[in-house]
């Protein structure tokens, strides 16, 4: 509960209308993509970067929580109000504040959506690659805290390698700058690069500059078949060490083919065992003669059939399988969990065994998606939460998947981030004394422990 | 209590979010209580006994279109609209009808309509034909009925529609009849309105009615009322939209049209497509007029953006209406091309509506303004 003064305090910043605490607003912003709710006690929103920096003084004093909120589309439970207190929404704070075609940067606030982003840089032929799923719905103030990645991974990077300076607002109070326009930037230690995967404990974007890159002229997409998963596997690893670096490389298993044909989709012949969808980008002549050295490497290594788009029609065909999958396979049970592990590409053939194995062992039904090209698994876990025999089965299975990947070199979260969903699981991958690194850290921005207490720390 | 089929929907939802990418209203008044996936949380609070239906929440499942918008990008499938509409229901029940919705309502229980006027004037739309037939379009036997519907029977700005489908038709030979008076209103409103009940009475009385006439088709050229038949009524009568019609008439040979050389925009009415599945005949109709080119807005088809004027949103917020009208205007003029043709009376009564308090330079035309002309054209 926050007291009845103190609120007021809030109201007189943002205003009647922007601070809510009826029981309708406390339900609806209990939850984000990830599993369990948690109520706050209010949500606020702001309008500018010095709303912020009052709400917070105030919060600070009062030590009460604050948990940054964008869409609430991330799924590892990075945005709900884990110990309660305020949630910070950003509704109001959602414009492109600048597009700087000769810096190749745009300014924005953290409200912006993705895809409004990318449309309207489009329009200067530019492009902001990372392109997470929820990119129609998540802000560019949530990509930035989870390092949100996407499908064009694989050649772009993610959130992080597109980041160029950030506008804070500190749990104090104070507003500090990070990073700028500038591509280079060696000046002490990259604080930009910090905050990116923060996950809303160490400061809230106000404004944030991201890196733009022209648009690519032309691009080849691809889709080769396979009746060995394991075939489509070590295709993905050959293809990324053969120096030829694809936008996208993704692949969907026999569980993922089926769906997508039952939900009235693509439909496969019976001997695809895997499916990878490829893209390649760049200067017409150079994804002309990629394309062709592709096809040529799919068929070498056992790809039944391989199609290239030759036309803008035939590729978003080609696509539409890819685009439907989830859903294809997220409405044939209540629920389906989504999870991130990824490894180095080498190790996608070994992953992928290891998943199949386990789905078998805990009779678990788990469809295969990854964007393959960087080892970044999406196994999908069809269940139903009510069942919570199966979802001790879950909990099991996916405990060795992780495993398995810090095992393999990889990393427990390729993009999604890690949250309460998967902290208990931090210790696999960090020493004692990197997580404790990680909790000094939080400490010199945040030493009260007020924002989004409870996260992966 | 929330029937167990559609609390079976809200547990399918995985809270994605990615409805919102499409849900105007969400779009337009930020929170997150009127997204769908806002929405479908107080659902599930709701059942589970967490939250009292107050008004608060009457408000909030009012602010929505049922433009069904949100299940085109729906991931898991979540029948959206069924529980949208189950919600208001319950509300209704516990609380009563929203205020603003509660005179249209009256006027549906008491005339059968939603004008307020006496349902013995549905049919005055005529009085305006020249040239009017003795049996005044109202027969006692016809191989089709034409069922207006309210708005296009009572509206003056859209009495035009029923006009110009009568002259359609009967170009066309068809043996087609009118309810006139005997007409009652769908039913559509009042399932809207959270009152199946009454909903289910309309229905009844229309099916007898047509049942009498010995028809085979019913027609319509509301979408709403069409979707309402085919959703809600049992029979076993063949269905269709006057644009499903007209096309046929046009494939047939029964209807010629003549050149009209102009370049015109289609509005995707949401009862007709994303609800109805009908995307292709008001397209074909367009190609099938010599001289006339067909530029899509930017989202067409399963894509298509409310005008505003769904669920009965206009009775509850008539000032969000216009300010989804006013983005539909923006869309329409973004494509450069000064007229607009749609399918559906609401939203030509809608678009034209703003449009006009604006003043700004539209044609807002119904597909059957323009088939129309393109016959007269001999």
């Amino acid at each position: 509960m926050i007291p009845k003064a103190l609120g007021d305090e809030f109201r007189s910043i943002v205003g009647d209308e922007w601070f809510l605490d009826t029981t309708e607003d406390l339900a609806t912003y209990s939850y984000d993509g990830f599993l369990p709710e948690f109520q706050p006690d209010a949500i606020v929103i702001p309008g500018s970067t010095n709303d912020i920096s009052r709400i917070m003084r105030i919060a600070n004093r009062e030590k009460i929580n604050i948990t940054p909120r964008g869409a609430g589309t991330n799924i590892c439970g990075g945005s709900v109000a884990k110990k309660g207190g305020l949630v910070i929404a950003f509704h109001r704070m959602n414009r492109i504040l600048e597009i700087d075609p000769e810096n190749r940067c745009a300014v924005v606030q953290p409200g912006v959506v993705n895809a409004d982003l990318q449309k309207e840089v489009a329009r200067y032929g530019l492009m902001y690659p990372p392109d997470p799923a929820s990119m129609f719905v998540s802000t560019i103030g949530g990509n930035v805290a989870l390092n949100a990645g996407g499908p064009r991974g694989v050649k772009y990077g993610a959130t992080r390698d597109y980041l160029l300076g950030l506008e804070v607002v500190l749990p104090s109070g104070e507003v500090i700058k990070t990073g700028g326009k500038t591509l280079k930037n060696a000046s002490g230690y990259d604080l930009t690069r910090l905050f990116c995967g923060s996950e809303g404990t160490l400061g809230i974007f106000t404004q944030i500059i991201v890196r733009l890159i022209p648009l690519p002229p032309a691009k080849a997409t691809l889709q080769a078949i396979f009746s060995d998963l394991d075939d489509a596997a070590t295709t993905v690893s050959a293809i990324i060490g053969s120096g030829i670096v694809p936008t996208t490389l993704e692949l969907m298993d026999r569980v993922v083919l089926d769906a997508i044909g039952d939900y009235g989709g693509a439909k496969f012949s019976k001997e695809a065992q895997a499916v990878l969808l490829i893209e390649v980008d760049g200067e017409a002549s150079l994804v002309e003669a990629q394309g062709r050295r592709i096809e040529r490497f799919c068929k070498e290594r056992g790809a039944t059939e391989v199609e290239r788009a030759r036309s803008v029609e035939e590729a978003e065909r080609l696509w539409q399988a890819r685009r439907t999958a989830f859903g294809s396979v997220a409405r044939l049970t209540p629920n389906c969990i989504v999870e991130d592990a990824t490894v180095p590409v080498k190790k996608v053939p070994e992953i992928l065994k290891k998943i199949v194995e386990l789905a078998n062992k805990y009779r678990l039904k788990i469809a295969v998606l990854a964007h393959a090209g960087d080892g970044n698994l999406h196994p999908l876990i069809m269940t139903d939460l009510r069942d919570k025999e199966e979802m001790a089965r879950i909990d099991k299975a996916l405990e060795e998947i992780y495993e398995a990947a810090m095992e393999m070199g990889g990393t427990l979260s390729g993009e999604h981030g890690i949250g309460i969903a998967k902290k208990k699981f931090m210790p696999m991958q960090f020493s004692q004394s990197a997580i404790e690194i990680m909790r000094g850290i939080k400490k010199v921005f945040d030493p009260n422990n007020i924002l989004n207490p409870g996260s992966f720390l | 209590m929330i029937p167990k089929n559609i609390a079976e929907e809200f547990f399918q939802c995985n809270k994605c979010g990615l409805c919102a990418a499409t849900c105007p209203i969400g779009k337009e008044l930020l929170l997150e209580k009127y997204t769908p996936r806002g929405k479908i949380q107080l659902a599930r609070y709701y059942s589970q006994g967490k939250l009292d239906l107050s008004d608060h929440c009457r408000e909030v499942f009012a602010k929505c279109l049922l433009c069904g918008a949100c299940m085109t990008t729906c991931p898991s499938g979540v029948e959206l609209n069924k529980v949208f509409i189950s919600l208001r229901e319950e509300i209704t029940k516990k609380i009563g009808v929203h205020p603003t919705m509660e005179k249209g309502v009256q006027s549906l229980i008491v005339h059968h309509n939603i004008s307020g006027e006496d349902n013995s004037e549905r049919g005055e739309w005529r009085d305006f034909l020249k040239n009017l037939p003795d049996h005044m379009y109202q027969r006692d036997k016809a191989e089709v009925v034409y069922f207006v519907g309210c708005v296009a029977s009572f509206f003056p700005t859209v009495q035009k529609i029923p006009q110009n489908l009568v002259r359609i038709l009967e170009s066309a030979d068809l043996d087609f009849t009118i309810l006139g008076g005997q007409e009652w209103c769908c039913g559509f409103p009042l399932i809207g309105a959270g009152i199946p009940e009454k909903a289910r009475e309309m229905m009844d009385y229309n099916l007898e009615k047509v049942k009498e006439l010995e028809a085979k088709m019913v027609v319509f050229s509301c979408p709403s009322c069409y979707r309402t038949w085919k959703e809600s009524y049992d029979t076993d009568l063949e269905l269709l939209h006057s644009t499903q019609l007209i096309e046929k008439l046009i494939r047939d040979g029964s209807i010629r049209l003549k050149e009209v050389n102009t370049t015109v925009t289609y509005h995707d009415p949401c009862d007709l497509g994303r609800n109805g599945g009908i995307y292709d005949a008001p397209r074909k109709i367009l190609k099938s007029i010599p001289g006339l080119s067909l530029l899509e807005l930017e989202n067409n088809r399963a894509q298509s953006v409310c005008c505003g004027g769904g669920g009965n949103l206009e009775m509850v917020d008539s000032g969000l209406t216009e300010t989804m009208a006013q983005k539909k205007i923006g869309e329409i003029q973004r494509t450069g091309v000064k007229t607009v043709v749609t399918s559906c009376q609401q939203c030509v009564r809608t678009i034209k509506a703003r449009a006009s308090r604006q003043e700004i330079d539209l044609n807002v035309w119904d597909i059957t303004e323009l088939v129309l002309q393109a016959m007269c054209n001999d």
